[in-house]
């Protein structure tokens, strides 16, 4: 089970240490600048939600947190270190859910993946999968095929799938963009009550500007065209959300004002 | 299985009897001359002499032998160059047009080839059996892993995967259905071109059972051993389409 | 595309073409059964130029299309009658599976006694085989049309003959005419190993003898030539499936 990355006691006043840190990050692809120039410190533990207009480099921006791309310029660090590689401290869920689950593996087969691959002997694994399944909601379905589950649950397989890391940061790439409302406002608080348990970092990247907000301990709207930072908002909301009263809060509606004159305005 | 499935079944097996009623009919009244067309009821005894004094046995495990150890060899040949050549964008680019080129050649074609090579011999018939079924089986290996889902690599890449565990636990089970089509398309391949080799270089085997019976002008004795080849073509078929069913069994469920 | 990604498919066989070409020389070494490139397209050159090769060609082509002609013909009518009835379809069924597993070559011998050397014998197992892809893909797509177009023909009263000329066939007809675009295929390779089995005429016949008088640069020249066939045939089917059925036809199908 990973440790809160909050426990950082330290009896200096130094800053906790950023667990990413993007340090005057730029990637050109293609020939187009999709970023110029990002730097960013994300604090362990925090949930820190990313948005911005179209064309603004945000599932880049995020990819590059994975360590799928190199910056061409700069660099992104992970717990100080410059990241040349993807690293299973570091879990991502992916918004195209279908393509990132393995089709011919049931419930259980996907989750083992990810332990098959931390090197955890058979004999653990059954009951290691059990609880993960049992976290998400997924008990009872480990026998399934991915394509005998609804868009929700498979999603929420991925996140087992992710778990299973025992990651230190989460980075969710729109990760219910593809699910209908209702789904997506009962995902969002499994995911919330989740995070809370495992006290993971997460970077949430999404287009849903009310979702930010509501899941969000700070978020980061971006400027497209080149992707760079254009606001920081830290959001001040009572935990534990709740998706009626902290959505009707003043403070969640003045925040929502705020962010779309800004994203009406990048557009 | 459905009361009504099995009725079709049954009246299928019906009509397929009528058919072999008509048959025996037609060879009686010698519609046909029984030179060229024998009575059901003499192809069946011929293929019953065959296999308790004849040497019918021999000459099915002959072709049957000549089956395998090309196919085999073709299947890990196939697959093995198959999953280098399609995993690997760059080979793909300098290798795949060659093989588009050569994909309506017919495979037949190499015989003379391989007997100018090695004479009308075992070995000719074993290279032309393995090259004749490589192809199916190398073209759809490459195109299965070809085919792989990008994104599948990505989670592998994020999970640390080795090498060796991308190959047998994503690229291998992806590319699995289009490599058991392939592998179908060769077995058909394997038996045609061993009766041909058989017929060719009077090796032991149904393809010589045949061409000696029609030669001699033995009719019952050429359609037992027409009957046994398909037979072996229906078996190998069925095996392949359980094996199939097996492996891919997560096709087959849906929402 | 880029001068390099035009150059690259070409890469691979241009440089085992030129090592073949350097080995055979420096080998200096008579071989009856290798031939350099040179020397292969000189006896490719001069069998064009005397003629035997396009009358081989044309022997070949003409037992291939006759085939697939009757084959097409038989396969068509009853893919038609299996898709619309499906009555018929199952109890045809156990018939269906017990001959189409049957190999073509295998038939070989008991053409021959009946209809012995030649051109019948040929197109009789040309037919054989080239019944079945048509057989199977025109039954799926009759069996696939739109039902409401069924639907159509009932309440504009068109006779049987009437609705199948005018509905199922046009409608069915992109599937149909890809079945016999894989029958072409099929057909021309039924056609060469038949030839090279057994029949003297054709193509097969002229690399097999080649290769029995020990000329192993005019049996690769030979074989150079089947393959161009099978490309040229293949390239032309696939372009006029285009033009009168469109991209959309050619994408979808399998690779």
């Amino acid at each position: 089970m990973a440790e809160p990355a909050l426990a950082l006691v330290q009896s200096s006043p130094s800053p906790a240490r950023a667990q990413i840190a993007f340090d005057n990050v730029a990637l050109v692809l293609g020939g187009k600048a999709i970023i110029d120039t990002i730097s960013l410190d994300v604090t362990p533990g925090e949930i820190l939600c990313v948005v911005g207009a179209s064309g603004c480099g945000k599932t880049t921006a995020l990819r590059l947190a994975a360590g799928l791309y190199q910056p061409t310029r700069g660099t992104v660090r992970f717990e100080g270190e410059a990241m040349r590689a993807p690293r299973r401290e570091i879990a991502v869920v992916f918004q195209d859910y279908g393509k990132a689950l393995l089709p011919w593996r049931t419930a259980a087969g996907n989750v083992s993946l990810a332990l098959e691959t931390i090197g955890m002997p058979a004999a653990q694994r059954e009951a290691r999968i059990a609880e993960l399944l049992a976290k998400v909601g997924l008990a009872g379905h480990a026998t399934k095929y991915p394509t005998e589950m609804s868009g929700g649950m498979q999603q929420r397989l991925q996140i087992a799938r992710c778990l299973a890391q025992d990651p230190k940061v989460l980075l969710m790439d729109e990760p219910f963009g593809a699910l209908d409302a209702m789904t997506r406002q009962g995902l969002q608080d499994e995911m919330l009550a989740l995070v809370a348990s495992t006290g993971a970092t997460v970077v949430f990247v999404t287009h849903d500007l009310e979702e930010a907000i509501y899941l969000g301990d700070r978020v980061v709207g971006l400027l497209p065209h080149p992707g760079r930072v254009g606001l920081t908002m830290p959001i001040d909301l009572p935990r534990p959300r709740d998706q009626l009263a902290t959505r009707e809060h003043p403070e969640f509606l003045r925040l929502r004002r705020e962010l779309f004159d800004f994203i009406r305005a990048s557009e | 299985m459905r009361w009504s499935a099995i009725a079709w079944r049954l009246a299928s097996f019906g009509v397929a009897a009528g058919l072999i009623v008509l048959w025996q009919l037609a060879a009686d009244q010698r519609l046909i001359s029984p030179v060229f067309l024998p009575g059901p009821d003499r192809a069946w005894a011929s293929l019953l002499r065959g296999f308790t004094t004849g040497d019918l046995l021999t000459k099915l495990m002959g072709t049957l032998t000549h089956m395998a150890y090309g196919w085999l060899v073709a299947s890990i040949v196939g697959i093995a160059l198959g999953a280098m050549i399609g995993s690997s964008r760059a080979m793909r680019i300098y290798v795949a047009p060659t093989l588009e080129l050569l994909r309506p050649l017919p495979v037949s074609a190499i015989i003379p080839v391989a007997i100018a090579f090695l004479g009308l011999s075992q070995g000719m018939a074993l290279f032309v059996i393995a090259f004749g079924s490589l192809w199916p089986l190398l073209l759809g290996t490459i195109h299965g892993f070809a085919a792989v889902e990008p994104r599948l690599y990505e989670v592998a890449r994020v999970l640390h995967m080795s090498r060796l565990a991308v190959i047998f636990k994503i690229a291998l089970p992806s590319a699995a259905p289009d490599i058991l089509a392939g592998m179908r398309l060769s077995l058909t391949v394997a038996l045609i071109l061993a009766v041909v080799c058989e017929m060719l270089a009077g090796l032991n085997g149904l393809g010589q059972w045949v061409l000696l019976s029609a030669r001699a002008f033995r009719s019952a004795d050429l359609f037992a051993g027409v009957m046994l080849l398909g037979v072996i073509g229906y078996v190998t078929a069925l095996a392949m389409g359980a094996a199939e069913h097996r492996l891919l069994r997560w096709q087959a469920v849906r929402r | 595309m880029t001068m390099s990604e035009r150059i690259k498919p070409v890469l691979l066989p241009l440089a085992a073409l030129l090592v073949f070409e350097a080995w055979m020389r420096l080998a200096g070494a008579q071989s009856d059964s290798l031939a350099p490139p040179s020397a292969i397209v000189l006896a490719l050159a001069g069998a064009l130029a005397d003629g035997s090769l396009l009358a081989a060609t044309r022997d070949t082509l003409a037992s291939a299309f006759a085939g697939l002609a009757l084959g097409g013909i038989i396969g068509l009518v009853l893919g038609i009658a299996l898709g619309l009835s499906n009555i018929f379809n199952r109890l045809m069924e156990v018939t269906i599976e017990a001959i189409r597993p049957i190999p073509s070559v295998a038939l070989l011998p008991i053409a021959l006694i009946a209809l012995g050397f030649g051109y019948r014998m040929e197109i009789a197992i040309v037919a054989f085989a080239c019944i079945w892809p048509v057989l199977i893909v025109t039954r799926a797509a009759v069996g696939s049309i739109e039902p409401r177009l069924i639907e159509v023909a009932r309440v504009l009263r068109l006779t049987q003959l009437d609705r199948i000329r005018k509905i199922v066939i046009p409608a069915a007809l992109p599937r149909i005419f890809l079945a016999y675009r894989l029958a072409a295929g099929i057909a021309l390779i039924v056609a060469v190993t038949v030839e090279i089995a057994i029949n003297p005429l054709g193509l097969g016949a002229g690399i097999m003898t080649a290769q029995q008088a020990l000329r192993p640069d005019l049996m690769l020249a030979y074989l150079v030539w089947i393959g161009v066939t099978g490309f040229a045939l293949n390239a032309l089917l696939m372009a006029a499936q285009r033009s009168l059925f469109g991209r959309a036809a050619v994408i979808g199908e399998q690779a």
